[in-house]
């Protein structure tokens, strides 16, 4: 197992290393000069704008920048911040606090509701209940959660101002640790619902066919044949399978999860790393963007490996190969 | 239950497609010409759908936008389809170092989330909708190569291939007569929801305000919306009941397709 | 594997998330905003303003100034302000937090370093300038006691305050303000720093006193002292220290303003807190401010409903906010607040279409002005009078006024540009033409959709590219890829900080000038006399005869004047004392 999962980080480094690259050559075929964003609204002297452009290296051919970048990325420096003057790596890690909240609250969202609806489903298979729960997991897959954000902002927060619009926590807030989550959470529920919505369908679909796979499974008769209770045959047998596929959509579909955090963060000003990460884009800030793109590709890379590990943890069929 | 599912959604791509094809004889106004009757609601003065901040009417606009979904989507599908059919024969068939290198490309596209790389790259070059279309082929294309390549591995040793291969037809013609008819269905039901996701994407980017602005695209639409959310709800809702449904469309087609053409393909997202 | 092991790993993994989760959070940070035992006010010791100079003059009315108020360079501080902040109807008491949103997070604190409007948001809290501007662009006493002006408006000598510290303790000298100018504002700062060519030498004969030779008179000069363009920065923190760039003060700065910095939570909230030494005793009433970052428009109008905000600058609102924000009977709305700033259409000449001054009055003629000012500004705008809109009152001339001499007239305008053998083909098409524009401008994003229609009915096909800030910079400014396009220039207090750059012949290619490829001795000519004359009426003559050829030649068509509403929470008092309602924060106070 450890050579398989040397192997793996092995070959991730490549890939890594072709999104630094690819990065770098998108950035010096991109037009629009940096510098001009970072001089305000009024012509800048020469000298100036000469200055910063020097100061961040941006003067140099785009090779030797890389190969500088590489060099500070091997000894685990991931550049300065033009546009925030500061270091990348400080920056995304005061950002990545808020999105993962976000991320996770909308995974617990998720899971409760889509297994549940799954479980429906599934039970009810072919009744009424399963056709609604189908179809309301098609229509979650395919409404924007952009958009689904604003109608709720719309609902929630404007008409029937319930909760907050925006931002995480009062900003006149004085609280601390504990008071400062709790404090967080009206704030947390608008953005993680809007962000859940696809998830729930996700879960509930396949909840609901990893389900039907093993309802009538030999184990699960079995289970029944001994008089266990139904709702002890659910927990015992038939959900502890279905955790399987689950655990792998979670890990294939983070991706999925960063990119529809960037838009989430964007309509409710979510201070997290998907804001940052357009913010960087827009503002040709190129040291945030690389270290976005690359801390993004990572834990894809790292996602990927988890799930497989946990995947053949799981299912004793699977080996270690490939 | 399911047959009607599959025909409504049959007839909303229908409605759809109608109204991209014949949008300047439906549409009961020119979609790019305003005037005085800004942000009027539902229902007034023959704004079926009311009117937006430029005093264009919603309905004629939503039917309009439904070209520039209806492009980018089924173009986007069906450039990653090609791609895909070709890159994954390739490495399916050939293997070695040619499969090494294709592999390792569609890992690098799969590694950073699809709407990052499109964010990036419209955000630096601008956003014409051909530069929309090849953008979302060129980043769509991994999973189907891969399937396909799945596809032609079990195939290459199946007898049928190996009867061709016997009487002496070439690779090329082994895999465009042979092997691809019987890789096709999955690419078809990846296709249909190819669509689905692509029409997703663009009204994400464009909702980022990195749309084309001499069309009207239903994202587009949501972005300019977004400051009227309060004063003028009809233009944010309607059309991102329009992206919902189209999209919701295209995912019950790929689904009827997958149950029609490939029982067996499970689905894991 | 059992399947009991399978479901402890699913736990397992599933806690690892939750671990990451809470361990990644941000850090909690104690309240920077405390205020300090001290500060607690008893009724009885509420500070009265008699700190403020003595008032000779009662203050003016805020409305636009007649020409006659139009701003005098050589005004000597014989018209001390009456403190205007203190309002009739109660004592300001201290204590309160103050939110004030901003879009971003600012790109330095450093206001010698850049022009950006949230840089200058929050560190016009944090420094001072020499004076500060009333509601009548006056100038008025900050870190200057009091100045004098020599008959030939080129020697200014300044008092300065005495006892005034740096938030870390040390005195404010005339040391730090002869640095402030020589090693930074006239080096870096992106306005000031065209002053230097202007500017014999900046000298410090004695702890309190500065002065300042000019080479020649300069109209705008006190205009320029305020902690927007000239901010003193403190002399001890950045002399010797390296690349004044560099300096970790930019990011955690210390100056002699009314509050000190706390804290900079990236995306989030900049916190600042009372400074118990400043120099005006008894202020700042407020305990502290809190900026808190909103990124999307609509997010900080409904902040200032539910109350979470207290107080957002025109510049951040969405226009189409404003009338709903307007009547709601919790906020206190302001129009006409800040320096004028014109929105308008530069016009590449050296498009063939667009070279003759005849084809760019047709373009004119055909664009439907109020139209845009209606539903790209919702109505808060004032559809442009003339080649510097109508902020100025005292340069207007009769003699220049776009609603008569271009009213909307296509007939004309297609007649017009026949004539100027702009030509319209089988289908009745003349061309094509790129209009280039910001597309985070929502103003702009709507303005381009109405041009466009308006300028096919004139038979062009017009190609919208909305682009980035930077590419845009880049396509306009550097490269000229652009028939059209959008752009804002705020005067910073005088037209000829802010408006001339939009005309006079500009030799280089630099973002945000003039690059129309528009030039004219004549119009330089008059515009260097504008900004030089001794007094306001040659001043005016001067720009009335200038206006006269712009508003002919049109290298850029100003499409209208922005017109700034402010909005504040009721809870706020003292707001709006100066100019720019960025400034003067120290007398805002929070009633009980």
């Amino acid at each position: 197992m450890w050579f398989y999962i040397l192997k793996r980080v092995a070959q991730a480094l490549p890939l890594l290393l072709a999104v630094v690259v690819v990065n770098f050559v998108l950035i010096q075929l991109a037009p629009g000069d940096p510098v001009t964003l970072l001089v305000g609204d009024f012509p800048a002297p020469e000298e100036y704008v000469k200055q910063v452009r020097a100061e961040y290296g941006l003067d140099r051919p785009v090779a030797e920048r890389l190969v500088l970048y590489l060099g500070q990325l091997a000894r685990g420096n991931l550049g300065y911040s033009f546009a925030n003057r500061m270091s990348v790596a400080e920056l995304i890690g005061k950002r990545i606090g808020p999105t993962l909240q976000l991320m996770f609250t909308a995974l617990v969202i998720a899971i409760v509701i889509g297994v549940t609806l799954g479980v429906v489903a599934a039970r009810g298979r072919g009744k009424l209940a399963d056709w609604i729960a189908q179809i309301g997991a098609l229509v979650g897959y395919s409404v924007p959660d952009f958009w689904l954000g604003q109608v709720l902002i719309i609902l929630f927060a404007v008409t029937l101002a319930l909760l907050p619009s925006q931002g995480m926590r009062s900003a006149r807030s004085v609280a601390t640790g504990l008071d400062a989550f709790l404090e967080t959470l009206p704030y947390l529920i608008l953005p993680a619902t809007a962000l859940s919505v696809r998830f729930i369908a996700l879960f509930s679909r396949i909840t609901r066919s990893a389900m039907l796979e093993v309802l009538n499974a030999d184990f699960v008769l079995a289970a029944r044949a001994k008089g266990l209770s139904e709702g002890r045959v659910l927990l015992a047998h038939v959900l502890r399978n279905a955790s399987l596929p689950i655990v792998t959509v979670i890990g294939y579909n983070l991706g999925l999860l960063i990119a529809g955090s960037a838009l989430i963060e964007t309509v409710f000003s979510w201070p997290g790393v998907g804001r940052l990460m357009f913010d960087s884009i827009t503002k040709r800030d190129y040291p945030v963007m690389t270290g976005i793109l690359l801390f993004v590709s990572l834990t894809v890379v790292i996602a990927n490996l988890l799930t497989d590990l946990a995947y053949a943890a799981l299912d004793p069929r699977v080996r270690y190969t490939r | 239950m399911a047959n009607l599912r599959t025909g409504i959604a049959f007839s909303l791509i229908a409605l759809c497609v109608v109204a991209a094809v014949f949008a300047p004889f439906l549409a009961p106004f020119d979609p790019f010409r305003g005037g005085a009757d800004a942000l009027l609601p539902p229902g007034s003065k023959s704004f079926i759908l009311g009117s937006d901040h430029l005093g264009r009417d919603v309905l004629s606009e939503l039917i309009f936008g439904a070209r520039v979904s209806l492009a980018v989507g089924i173009s986007a599908a069906l450039s990653a389809s090609v791609l895909g059919l070709v890159v994954g024969s390739l490495a399916g068939f050939f293997g070695g170092w040619v499969d090494g290198v294709l592999m390792r490309t569609s890992e690098f596209f799969q590694t950073l989330p699809r709407f990052v790389l499109a964010l990036v790259i419209v955000a630096f070059f601008g956003s014409g909708i051909f530069k929309l279309i090849i953008v979302l082929a060129v980043l769509s294309w991994p999973p189907i190569a891969r399937l396909v390549r799945a596809q032609i591995l079990s195939l290459r040793e199946a007898t049928f291939v190996e009867a061709a291969r016997l009487s002496g037809m070439g690779s090329l013609r082994i895999i465009a007569r042979e092997i691809l008819p019987n890789a096709l269905a999955p690419v078809i039901v990846t296709g249909s929801l190819d669509i689905a996701s692509a029409i997703l994407l663009e009204a994400s980017l464009s909702f980022f305000g990195l749309g084309d602005a001499n069309l009207i695209s239903w994202g587009g639409m949501l972005n300019v919306a977004q400051p009227y959310l309060r004063q003028a709800w009809w233009m944010a809702v309607f059309p991102g009941i329009a992206i919902s449904l189209v999209v919701l469309s295209f995912n019950v087609l790929g689904d009827a397709l997958n149950d029609a053409l490939n029982p067996r393909l499970q689905e894991t997202a | 594997m059992s399947r009991f092991n399978r479901l402890v790993l699913f736990l397992v993994l599933a806690s690892v998330l939750m671990l990451i989760a809470v361990a990644c959070a941000p850090a909690p940070t104690p309240a920077p905003t405390a205020a300090p035992p001290t500060a607690a006010p008893k009724p009885t010791d509420a500070p009265k303003p008699t700190t403020a100079p003595v008032a000779t003059a009662a203050p003016k009315p805020t409305d636009a100034p007649k020409p006659t108020e139009a701003p005098k360079p050589t005004v000597a501080p014989t018209a001390a302000p009456k403190p205007t902040d203190a309002p009739k109807a109660a004592e300001p008491t201290r204590g309160g937090i103050a939110v004030i949103a901003i879009d971003s997070d600012p790109e330095t604190l450093n206001l010698g370093l850049t022009t950006g409007y949230s840089s200058g948001d929050v560190a016009s809290k944090i420094f001072n300038g020499l004076v500060w501007l009333d509601g009548n662009y006056q100038p008025q006493p900050q870190l200057a006691e009091s100045w004098t002006v020599s008959a030939d408006g080129k020697v200014y000598t300044f008092k300065l305050r005495s006892g005034v510290t740096w938030h870390d303790g040390k005195p404010f000298t005339s040391a730090d303000v002869k640095y402030s100018y020589d090693e930074i504002l006239l080096k870096l700062h992106p306005r000031t720093r065209t002053l230097a060519p202007r500017l014999d030498s900046v000298a410090a004969p004695d702890a309190q006193t500065v002065v300042f030779t000019l080479k020649d008179a300069y109209a705008p000069f006190m205009i320029q002292q305020t902690v927007f363009d000239a901010p003193i920065l403190p002399k001890h923190v950045y002399d010797g220290q390296g690349d004044v760039t560099k300096n970790p003060a930019n990011v955690k700065p210390i100056g002699t303003g009314p509050f000190k910095f706390v804290e900079w939570n990236k995306g989030a909230t900049i916190k600042l807190a009372r400074y118990d030494n400043y120099f005006e005793k008894g202020k700042p009433y407020l305990d502290g401010i809190v900026f808190q970052i909103i990124p999307q428009g609509a997010n900080r109008s409904t902040a200032l409903e539910t109350g979470e905000v207290d107080f957002v600058v025109d510049f951040y609102l969405p226009k189409t906010d404003v009338k709903r924000l307007e009547a709601n009977a919790k906020l206190t709305a302001k129009r006409g607040q800040g320096a004028p700033a014109i929105d308008f259409m530069m016009m590449n000449t050296r498009t063939k279409a667009l070279s003759t001054a005849e084809a760019r009055q047709a373009v004119a003629q055909a664009i439907d002005r109020k139209r845009v000012v209606d539903q790209s500004m919702n109505g808060i705008a004032r559809a442009a009078r003339g080649p510097f809109g109508d902020g100025f009152k005292w340069l207007l001339t009769p003699d220049v006024d776009y609603a008569k001499m271009y009213p909307l007239d296509v007939a004309k305008a297609k007649a017009a540009l026949d004539k100027a053998g702009v030509t319209a083909g089988t289908d009745g098409m003349r061309g094509k033409l790129r209009l280039v524009y910001d597309s985070a401008r929502p103003q702009f994003v709507a303005a381009a959709q109405i041009i466009k229609e308006n300028l096919k009915d004139l038979g062009f096909d017009v190609d919208l590219q909305a682009l980035e800030r930077s590419v845009l910079i880049q396509k306009v400014f550097l490269d000229w890829e652009y028939d059209l396009t959008l752009q804002s220039f705020v005067s910073s207090g005088d037209p000829s900080i802010g408006y001339h750059r939009l005309y006079i012949t500009t030799p280089t290619k630099a973002q945000f000038t003039n690059q129309t490829g528009y030039t004219n001795p004549k119009v330089d000519e008059l515009l260097a006399k504008a900004a030089t004359a001794p007094d306001v009426k040659a001043r005016a003559a001067a720009y009335a005869e200038a206006q006269v050829i712009l508003a002919k030649d049109l290298p850029s068509l100003v499409l209208f004047d922005e017109e700034g509403v402010d909005f504040a929470s009721k809870k706020l008092s003292g707001v709006w004392a100066g100019i720019d309602s960025r400034d003067r924060w120290d007398l805002v106070w929070m009633p009980k």
